[in-house]
């Protein structure tokens, strides 16, 4: 901003702001905010850092840019995706300075849903629309033998679903920094594209256990009494159950897809988030603002999710991300086992059950890359969502 | 009370709350009907059931553990208590509202004033939202909120109490109801603000001919502001009457007792009278009339002890439940 905006004053401080400022206090969770963000950058440009195909190349004197002609259907989706948020977030700063602060929120929502509906239509016209092609030309074997030149490959040159049997099962080199696995792909390309998996499986379960727990929820609270009791015993009975070997075994009946595994993961993780807005909802329902909404006639709907769930969303934010963590780490634990998703899609926890080869020697950097990848996102995920809960949280908040 | 031109009569009505230490009343066989634009007021101590009563109106009674267990709440020709949660739905805000005790705490923080208002204005009056905002702002000039388009934009931590409050009042009467149920709309206010806030409910009543239900245990605004009264003893009313007349000469005890512990000009020197005894658990209802353990006349008195006095009207206009009133029958 060039000049102070005089009416960004007038409007005092948001909460939004509010939690950003305290939020941001800590370097320290900056940086694993930072972290974070790393990721998705690595997630969103995967095929640009790893890929078997040239940026350019020159065959036979024509320039052939084959880095761009096979970017698939997913690759659009996620920049499309991507680039929507990029702008979403761009509006939110926006938002803030020039919209008024009484509209704000719904001018955001209406943002909000028109980003989504963007991208269910693109996402859906990319898969509809998006040729697939097979590309299989060894372009490193036709810069070898002189066939093309002037290629610009990626950092790394190797694509996720390359096998190569010569070079199979060998400990970090300079041609493969992080080794090789099994079938003689590269470790680091596949942990970069694995990235993109581990992220996904993050949001999106999370986003479904937190709409499926906030609905539970929200009722069970409201209406306390008899629906409440037996409501709140039977997540209790789903809780009793560990959800882990639940996953396992409901893993086992369908096909091996990441989006089943978003699914069944997001099934049932909800219980924690129906808890919170349960006990959010149970305090708040008795309060005299919601009195005040009922005594004007407002309907249900909008008293449940306009009037009361804005004052209890704060710890279920704080859920989401630590949920996200978890999911990540599901997703981890399930590949592992080899329930999650089939090779060759990489992931982080497929990778990291090669550690143990077939023949019983221990690869070290099949287990050590894919498992520090695991931890510090995991790690990353939890520390965020710790400051956040402790910038969320009033009582923790100094006075400003 | 006649019955003609009744905008409200609740005949009977009681209301209990089912505990687990036992059974509450908190409201018994209550019974007064209101005017077409005239301020009724309902008085009484904490705890005597006032404002369940209003809740009941609103149907808002907290169900479990609360529960109405009888009596008729007749509204515009129809029984409010028989109505579907929908039917309610669209009279509640509509045609009757209520303003709140703790303007502090009925407005939704998370929103500003002018979305919480715009919001019923469009629900109820099926506005768009450029009108809805334009009747919000309007409303606002009402209730004497200067500068009401930039005020609409503030959130309700932004407003002292006082304001908080005026903005209930133009949420409420935002719709045009025809009774506005304020329940103890001043006591969390400055003595200052109170007039004002009153003031302002006079100049809406006056402008659209609405009826008010004034709960209040403030006998001074009662005698400033009521055109009628009842008052209410332990989960019952004891009388029942025009303002003035309650003031010139109370029938019941403890209206005499209530109206003698007021402190007057130019009273000076010695204690104020009380009334002796404290107010009776809930739980634990004295037999027979409800006061008597309080009465200077009833302490003593058999029948006081062991039957319990209906309301009955003893002239014109007058109702009161008590052995010794002048005028009660004592069958």
């Amino acid at each position: 901003m060039t000049k102070p905006n005089q009416q960004h004053k007038e409007w005092g401080t948001s909460y939004g702001e509010m939690v950003w400022h305290e939020f941001t206090r800590s370097k320290f969770v900056v940086i694993w905010l930072g972290f974070i963000i790393l990721l998705f950058l690595l997630a969103i440009f995967a095929p640009f850092l790893a890929n078997d195909k040239p940026f350019v190349i020159k065959i036979d004197g024509r320039q052939h840019y084959p880095i761009f002609r096979n970017l698939n259907a997913a690759d659009y989706s996620i920049f499309l995706a991507a680039t929507v948020g990029l702008i979403q977030i761009l509006l939110i700063c926006r938002n803030h300075r020039r919209i008024d602060p009484s509209i704000r929120s719904s001018v955001l929502w209406r943002q909000v849903f028109i980003d989504t509906l963007i991208i269910i239509i693109g996402i859906t016209l990319l898969y509809v629309f998006t040729p697939r092609r097979l590309d299989a030309t060894d372009y490193k074997s036709m810069v070898a033998s002189g066939k093309a030149s002037g290629a610009v490959f990626a950092p790394v040159p190797y694509g996720y679903g390359r096998t190569d049997l010569k070079v199979r099962e060998q400990p970090p080199n300079k041609q493969h920094w992080l080794g090789t696995d099994d079938v003689g792909s590269d470790v680091l390309c596949r942990l970069i594209h694995g990235s993109r998996i581990s992220l996904s499986v993050g949001f999106v379960a999370v986003g479904i256990s937190s709409i499926i727990g906030i609905i539970i929820g929200a009722i069970l609270g409201y209406s306390g009494g008899k629906a409440d009791f037996f409501g709140m015993r039977l997540v209790e009975i789903m809780m009793a159950v560990p959800v882990f070997f639940l996953i396992i075994t409901i893993v086992a009946f369908f096909p091996r897809s990441l989006f089943n595994i978003m699914l069944i993961i997001g099934l049932t993780t909800w219980t924690e988030d129906a808890r919170f807005v349960r006990a959010e909802f149970l305090k708040l329902r008795r309060q005299d603002f919601v009195q005040a909404a009922v005594s004007l006639g407002l309907p249900l709907r909008s008293i449940l999710f306009g009037h009361m769930l804005p004052n209890a969303i704060a710890p279920v934010l704080v859920n989401a991300t630590f949920g996200i963590a978890g999911a990540i780490f599901i997703e981890a634990a399930l590949s592992f086992l080899g329930f999650g998703v089939a090779p060759p899609t990489p992931s982080w926890g497929q990778m990291l059950s090669l550690g143990v080869s077939t023949t019983g020697r221990f690869l070290w950097w099949l287990t050590l890359f894919p498992g520090l990848a695991i931890f510090f996102t995991v790690l990353a995920y939890n520390l965020v969502g710790e400051a956040l809960r402790d910038a969320i949280d009033p009582r923790l908040r100094k006075a400003v | 009370m006649s019955e003609n031109g009744a905008l409200l009569s609740i005949k009977g009505l009681s209301v209990s709350f089912f505990t687990e230490e036992g059974v509450v009343k908190a409201v018994q066989e209550v019974s007064f009907s209101i005017k077409k634009g005239e301020t009724f007021a309902l008085v009484g101590e904490s705890g005597c059931g006032k404002s369940v009563t209003a809740l009941s109106i609103m149907r808002l009674v907290p169900e479990p553990p609360g529960e109405i267990v009888g009596g008729k709440i007749m509204f515009g020709g129809q029984d409010l208590l028989e109505l579907s949660e929908r039917q309610m739905r669209n009279i509640r805000g509509n045609r009757i509202a209520m303003i709140f005790q703790e303007p502090m705490t009925s407005l939704n923080p998370v929103y500003t004033v002018g979305s919480q208002i715009a919001e019923a204005v469009g629900l109820h009056q099926k506005k768009g939202q450029s009108e809805a905002d334009a009747k919000t702002v309007e409303m606002l000039r009402k209730v004497g909120i200067g500068d009401a388009e930039k005020r609409a934009n503030d959130y309700p931590h932004q407003m002292s109490g006082g304001m908080q409050q005026r903005i209930m009042i133009a949420m409420a009467v935002s719709c045009e109801p025809q009774l506005l149920i304020a329940d103890e709309p001043t006591t969390a206010l400055d003595v200052t603000i109170q007039a004002q806030i009153l003031d302002l409910l006079d100049v809406l009543q006056e402008q659209s001919g609405m009826s008010i239900l004034l709960i209040t245990h403030n006998l001074g605004i009662v005698a400033e502001r009521a055109d009628d009264v009842a008052v209410m003893y332990a989960s019952r009313i004891v009388e029942v009457a025009e303002s003035r007349s309650l003031f010139a000469e109370p029938l019941h005890p403890y209206t005499q007792g209530l109206l003698k512990s007021l402190p007057r000009l130019g009273f000076s020197g010695r204690r104020l009278p009380t009334i002796a005894g404290i107010v009776p658990e809930p739980l634990h209802f004295p037999s027979g009339c409800k006061f008597h353990p309080r009465c200077p006349i009833g302490c003593n008195d058999k029948k006081c002890r062991n039957i319990e006095p209906r309301l009955k009207e003893v002239r014109p206009s007058r109702w009161v439940a008590c052995w010794y009133a002048p005028g009660y029958e004592k069958d």
